[in-house]
């Protein structure tokens, strides 16, 4: 094996031992890095899924319309689609990506979290169903105080 | 981690929050320190993923997150593991009420 390769791999095994409690959890950080760094929400949804063709419906996402402080904006969502997975995005923010939940058959897509944005933008929230369509949903908010110092 | 897991009919409700700054590279930048933040959040009920996250520097500050399951009994313990970029962990449990 050559070296380069060798090393490569030996940074792998030593990240993978680093994380005990994941089990078969997938770490999308991991096994999509490029998702992280994506400036816009199209090229995120894109190197995460493969395509950016959503369908808008069956996705409930609940924001404030304005948010008092960008430091801990409120994100409720929740959906009846039997999916894979489930990820949150925005463009207010240098990057695109928020979180992303991995699921499983005990899974219910019922979560709320609070997230930072540095100004006014839009949240997208993607429910990726198990039939291999993307479901979207999509939620404009204006931040009246900026949230990315905090 | 603070974690409180309510069970209502078939249906695990769990809210929790993590104690960590989330430090943003803007902010960490400006701070002149190193970005940190929780990179991925994991819960098990009896050995079985109920919870898998990864995150970004976008959560708030001290994270408030609230999820829900099915498939568990009241009590049952809950374990929830988070990482950090530079490789904090730290793990807590409650037991689901």
């Amino acid at each position: 094996m050559e070296r380069r390769k060798f090393l490569g791999f030996g940074i792998v095994a030593a990240a993978a031992a680093l994380v005990p409690g994941t089990l078969s959890a997938e770490d999308y950080r991991k096994t999509k890095p490029a998702v992280w760094t994506a400036h816009t929400v199209d090229d995120a949804i894109t190197k995460m899924y493969g395509t950016n063709v959503t369908i808008e419906q069956g996705v409930t996402l609940t924001a404030p319309d304005v948010a008092a402080n960008g430091g801990a904006v409120p994100v409720d969502f929740s959906s009846d689609i039997a999916a894979k997975s489930v990820a949150v995005f925005q463009d207010a923010n240098p990057e695109a990506t928020v979180c992303a939940f991995t699921l499983n058959e005990n899974s219910i897509i019922d979560f709320s979290i609070k997230i930072k944005m540095k100004q006014s933008g839009t949240l997208t929230v993607i429910v990726e169903g198990k039939d291999g369509k993307l479901y979207s949903a999509k939620k404009s908010l204006s931040v009246a105080l900026g949230g990315c110092e905090g | 981690m603070e974690i409180k897991a309510k069970l209502k009919d078939g249906v695990t409700t769990v809210k929790a929050m993590a104690k960590h700054p989330m430090l943003t590279y803007d902010t960490a930048k400006k701070q002149g320190v190193e970005a940190n933040f929780i990179t991925h959040i994991t819960a098990t009920v009896n050995d079985k993923v109920v919870l898998d996250m990864s995150t970004s520097q976008f959560l708030s500050k001290n994270p408030i997150f609230k999820f829900s399951f099915k498939g568990a009994n009241v009590g049952d313990k809950i374990v929830m593991t988070w990482v950090d970029l530079l490789g904090g962990t730290e793990t807590s449990d409650a037991v689901i009420k």
